[in-house]
């Protein structure tokens, strides 16, 4: 056992390196945190590894249908998991998106959730299907909704010490959902990103919506979407719902597009993201 | 950086190793500083570029965004471990014969991902071959004869 590296077999003993030595960082998938090491941004005197604990790991169907993602469960597996299919597709095509299939061998969505950057793929598709994040402490565990776990650019709800363990999915409903990504080339981190939901019966359908890369966390607006429900086929309430995105948006400029780039495209995205699923169920 | 040395023990190419290198090395450090093993390319270094694209227990992966520390107790296997596979030996071969190798630098990288590929779908078609490669970057070919050289080793493994 190396003195730098310690791969604790539990959440508990983890949570008890992590008390012991605060300023040991956790080593989840390592595509983020080991590049960043490799750029001279992180030299960590310790790395807590999580690839040795069990509970962490896999996709498991709750008893009331809902679903339990271990925090340490790859890209790939989630990208090709069946049961993330109806309402949840989203997360499934979010997951097959990121970066190419090697990175998705490594990549985990615990690392990828609490690293919080902005233009990353599980941010929005997690905050449009409503999940909530488990997070393991010494005195506990707690949920938090997935909407109110980015607080600031690259700030969380995670407090010192404590641990992302897992994501709660609610049941799948039944209808059509999906992510749309809009980046420099495929396997990119998004400029902007729209996951959405579609559920409820033809006429009356209820719409989820949320857009990444555009502020810290995901933009989501639940009274925007409701005032749009049966509405759908209206485009002036389909831009309404844009707008409303739009005033919630906080962008930078980087080197993938201005702000101001990003303010005009979410309307856009939105509309194209539902076209996306209206010809899917015609081709259905 | 650290500047502590430690040594990993890691099997490699079903031999257990031993290489001593900075505690918070990465694989791919161990791998080619320690074992001067160097058929795995430093390219990028920040996962970007697949040049160093190993497998690890099975799945290709990339040995510079792996700290060699948490590689202890997994299956490493390079490209210089298929000396006796039938498989990446006619893969090797299509690269060579098609022109698939220019400078070289991303081949080890594209075998390995190749590998996984003809494992998982022995007759792939050009798109699965493009999906399969799009983490590994070439800079000299433009790449269609490397998906050629993948298409026609699976032809001639699974005709």
């Amino acid at each position: 056992m190396s003195r730098l590296l310690h791969r604790p077999g539990s959440v508990d003993e983890a949570l008890a390196l992590l008390a012991e030595r605060p300023e040991a960082r956790l080593l989840a998938g390592g595509a983020t945190l080991v590049a960043m090491r490799n750029a001279g941004l992180v030299d960590a005197s310790a790395y807590v590894a999580l690839d040795g604990i069990a509970e962490l790991r896999g996709i498991e169907q709750l008893p009331d249908g809902g679903l339990r993602i271990g925090a340490m469960t790859r890209h790939r597996e989630t990208a090709t998991c069946g049961l993330l299919r109806d309402s949840l597709e989203v997360v499934r095509r979010a997951a097959s998106m990121i970066a190419n299939p090697v990175v998705r061998n490594m990549g985990t969505m615990g690392g990828s959730v609490a690293n919080a950057d902005p233009g990353a793929d599980y941010p929005a598709a997690l905050v449009c299907v409503d999940v909530e994040l488990e997070l393991a402490g010494t005195e506990g565990r707690r949920r938090v909704p997935a909407a109110a776990f980015v607080q600031d650019w690259y700030e969380t709800a995670l407090e010192p010490g404590e641990i992302l363990t897992a994501i709660f999915l609610p049941p799948p409903r039944t209808g059509r959902s999906t992510y749309r990504k809009l980046a420099r080339v495929s396997g990119d981190y998004a400029i902007a990103s729209c996951a959405m939901a579609l559920t409820g019966g033809q006429g009356d359908e209820e719409i989820a919506v949320a857009i990444g890369g555009c502020g810290p966390g995901p933009l989501r607006d639940v009274g925007a979407e409701a005032a749009l429900r049966g509405r759908l086929d209206d485009p002036g309430a389909l831009a309404a719902l844009g707008e409303a995105l739009v005033a919630l948006a906080d962008p930078i400029d980087d080197v993938r597009a201005s702000a101001d780039y990003r303010l005009r495209v979410i309307p856009r995205l939105v509309r194209a993201t539902l076209d996306d699923l209206r010809s899917e169920r015609r081709a259905a | 950086m650290s500047d502590h040395v430690e040594t990993f023990e890691i099997a490699v190419n079903g031999q257990r190793r031993r290489a001593a290198v900075e505690a918070d090395a990465t694989l791919l450090t161990w791998l080619r500083d320690g074992l001067q093993a160097t058929g795995t390319k430093r390219g990028c270094n920040q996962g970007v570029c697949g040049s160093c694209t190993v497998m690890i227990d099975g799945w290709p992966q990339r040995a510079c965004l792996s700290l060699a520390a948490a590689c202890e107790g997994r299956e490493v296997r390079t490209v210089e471990g298929y000396g006796d596979d039938a498989v990446m030996r006619t893969l090797q071969r299509r690269f060579a014969e098609g022109g698939a190798v220019q400078c070289g630098f991303c081949t080890s990288g594209m075998l390995i991902s190749a590998r996984r590929l003809l494992a998982d779908s022995p007759r792939p078609d050009e798109a699965e071959v493009r999906a399969a490669l799009s983490g590994n970057l070439c800079r000299c070919t433009g790449y269609k004869k490397i998906v050629d050289a993948v298409l026609l080793a699976a032809e001639e493994l699974a005709p």
